[in-house]
């Protein structure tokens, strides 16, 4: 069995230090690995980074993450990737990375995503330079999510993307804004290669559950639609936590 | 672009009417939640009702909470504003979800 815990749009801040890193103690009783969905800072600046990186380091468990559109806002990405994985997070972006779970493995490919639409009621790279270089930035994200995940040699995968793949982890959103909420290509990539799971974010009003054209679990775990501050989920051989004994693993104070 | 660069509401601008229409003030207001570095808030809801304004939503932290204060009073200086953000308290799950 092999135990994800995930979360997304943390929006970190100096004015958040404190708020994760009580969610970590013990941490690694629930879960085997912790994914981040983009969005993990505010504006994206190194100063934001670093109150996440301090929250982060020396977590009790492996932590994966992509970056997503708030961790540009600031056009120092690179600055904000190099700072969570000098505090030992292993960001991703068109790349895939294996983690041991005992004698399982579990591959997991990374890409922030973009937008587009949604197939039928979407973006087409026609016309205006600047309309051909959004849904081409979309095309290349997919394709190079989709080679991540190929690449990946492990008998269970994870998709981890800050973008949504499908309308359905959508709903509550207003559906005019679902073109800049995320992309159908995000899910043919994913579709034509095959996954366990599609982790997702930036979607903040809309709903955790989802699945893709090709019968893939797709979960929105932005904090505001998980109502906590990560969720997890579990899949392969092995006993699962039942509610009861999971809720025993909470902290006194919760 | 920051709060300050956001023009403050003008009357009588072509429709001849006194007061900025509510539907371009509720954006307004949007923007500078979305564009000051105090806030960087995207998912605030925003009505406007006459010189009111109400704004409701989760935000991340409480210091993001009392500076919607500080900026609605520079954006819109003499509206009367209802700051009903709440501050988002999240704990961990109560679950785990076994996938088929």
């Amino acid at each position: 069995m092999i135990r994800v815990a995930a979360t997304g749009d943390l929006h970190f801040g100096p004015d958040s230090a404190g708020s994760f890193r009580p969610h970590l103690e013990g941490l690694e009783q629930k879960a085997d690995v912790l994914l981040l969905a983009g969005d993990l800072t505010k504006l994206g600046t190194p100063e934001e980074a670093r109150a996440l990186a301090e929250e982060l380091a020396g977590a009790p468990l492996p932590v994966i993450g992509v970056l997503g559109n708030h961790d540009y806002q600031s056009d120092r990405p690179d600055e904000v990737r190099a700072l969570l994985e000098e505090a030992g997070v292993h960001m991703l972006e068109g790349e895939g990375t294996v983690v041991e779970i005992g004698d399982e493995q579990l591959g997991v490919a990374g890409v922030k995503g973009f937008g587009g639409g949604f197939a039928g009621k979407c973006a087409t790279d026609f016309g205006e330079p600047e309309m051909k270089a959004f849904v081409r930035h979309t095309k290349d994200v997919s394709e190079r999510l989709r080679e991540a995940l190929a690449a990946l040699d492990t008998r269970r995968r994870v998709a981890l993307l800050h973008y949504a793949p499908v309308k359905e982890t959508l709903f509550g959103e207003p559906p005019e804004i679902y073109g800049f909420l995320g992309s159908y290509l995000l899910a043919e990539a994913v579709d034509a290669v095959g996954a366990d799971l599609i982790l997702h974010g930036h979607a903040h009003r809309g709903a955790e559950k989802g699945m893709t054209p090709g019968g893939i679990h797709v979960r929105n775990v932005a904090q505001h639609v998980i109502g906590a501050a990560y969720a997890v989920y579990c899949f392969g051989d092995g006993d699962d936590l039942r509610t009861g004994e999971f809720a025993a693993l909470q902290p006194a104070t919760h | 672009m920051a709060s300050e660069e956001l023009r403050p509401a003008q009357a009588g601008q072509g429709s001849g009417s006194n007061e900025e229409p509510p539907h371009y003030v509720v954006q307004r207001v949007r923007e500078a939640l979305a564009h000051d570095e105090r806030v960087s808030e995207l998912e605030v809801k925003v009505k406007v009702f006459g010189r009111k304004v109400f704004l409701t939503g989760p935000v991340s932290t409480e210091a993001r909470h009392d500076a919607i204060d500080a900026v609605l009073s520079e954006v819109l200086p003499g509206y009367e504003v209802h700051n009903e953000t709440q501050v988002a308290r999240l704990d961990a799950p109560d679950d785990v979800e076994r996938l088929s």
